[in-house]
């Protein structure tokens, strides 16, 4: 972690705050890159949390488990989706049954796909960036 | 180096963040990081440490639960993505609370909140109190009222003035750093004695109001250096 910069060298995809990334990780794009592959080796165990308290019907588990998760997209600059987690985690406290989730589960499975091709695709080009082997 | 810290988090890149702020500080020690309350505990029963950054929601046991059932009370630093806990923050005199992701310079901010803090604790062991942690509560107990402490395994005994004993989850070897320099002293591996409640010495045994203290050969030395011998 250096000190943030402004003139940052490396282009972040439109979907990823760069600025949050700055912010947390100055220049240390090492670093950075290290972040996205600890997050990505947490990911598929935090998914598989989701949709086994969803499949088991447990709201209170659901909750818990997108609440675990909300803060890695935080890590890597992904504010939309960590928001999007946010607001189905206040429906889950809410919500009296399953039903009543359906819908915007299957709007957060989905989004959760594509933002794991996405940190994926980010990584590869961290590592390219960085010098390192794709 | 000036404070040791444990990190109870389960979130790997949040720990692995946090050691990175610690390290960058030159201030923290990490002495530990711990997914969950159960293995913290463990750490916590054996060693003492300043601070503690700790994660509030966590499988099994929340954060506040190990707070509840360490027998010290060192600075704690939430890391929450939750502002909902604010009211047990304040009753478990949690220092600071910083949302996941913070950036390094709010993690400096929440150090600078411990450092006046740490002078507060060297003032107390000078103060003419300590609190214990006892039947579920925190109990005050006055320098003066306290006879003695004796190690029992993982916990320890304080026996006061009134004849009453209060059995708290703690090391004499722990304790030997938390108590007044000034009050007490350990001069056995079991026992640490109130220096002004001393009747009198015979041969390795102190006497404190009708009850006998044994004094370890590696520790009468100080006990002779420590009493107003003339």
């Amino acid at each position: 972690m250096s000190s943030p910069v402004s003139n940052n060298p490396f282009i972040f995809s439109h979907e990823i705050d760069s600025q949050c990334i700055t912010d947390l990780y100055g220049d240390d794009f090492a670093y950075v890159e290290e972040v996205f592959g600890t997050v990505l080796k947490e990911y598929g165990m935090l998914t598989d949390d989701i949709n086994s308290a969803y499949t088991s019907a447990d709201i209170s588990a659901l909750k818990a488990a997108i609440h675990k998760m909300k803060p890695i997209f935080g890590f890597v600059g992904l504010k939309t989706i960590q928001q999007y987690c946010q607001q189905f985690e206040n429906k889950c406290q809410s919500a009296t049954s399953l039903d009543l989730l359906a819908h915007d589960y299957k709007q957060l499975t989905d989004k959760l796909i594509v933002s794991r091709t996405l940190l994926e695709e980010e990584k590869k080009k961290l590592e390219l960036f960085n010098g390192h082997r794709p | 180096m000036n404070l040791t810290c444990i990190i109870v988090e389960d979130l790997q890149v949040a720990a692995n963040y946090l050691v990175k702020c610690c390290e960058k500080s030159g201030q923290v020690e990490v002495k530990g990081h711990f997914m969950n309350v159960p293995q913290a505990l463990t750490f916590l029963n054996e060693n003492s440490v300043d601070l503690i950054f700790l994660d509030v929601e966590m499988p099994g046991a929340n954060g506040f639960e190990l707070l509840d059932q360490i027998a010290f009370s060192p600075k704690v630093i939430l890391t929450t993505s939750k502002k909902e806990y604010a009211y047990n923050a304040f009753q478990y005199n949690v220092s600071d609370y910083l949302m996941k992701p913070f950036t390094y310079q709010r993690f400096l901010e929440a150090l600078q909140k411990i450092q006046p803090s740490r002078e507060t604790i060297s003032a107390q062991n000078g103060s003419d109190h300590i609190y214990i942690k006892a039947d579920g509560k925190l109990i005050r107990l006055n320098n003066d009222s306290i006879l003695y402490i004796e190690s029992m395994g993982d916990y320890v005994k304080f026996v006061t003035s009134d004849n009453k004993k209060y059995i708290t989850h703690n090391t004499i070897k722990n304790l030997e750093e938390k108590v007044s320099k000034h009050h007490f002293l350990k001069v056995h591996r079991s026992y640490i004695v109130n220096l002004h409640k001393i009747d009198d010495m015979r041969e390795n045994i102190l006497f404190i109001k009708g009850n006998e203290i044994p004094v370890s050969k590696a520790n009468k030395a100080d006990v002779f250096r420590r009493l107003n011998i003339i």
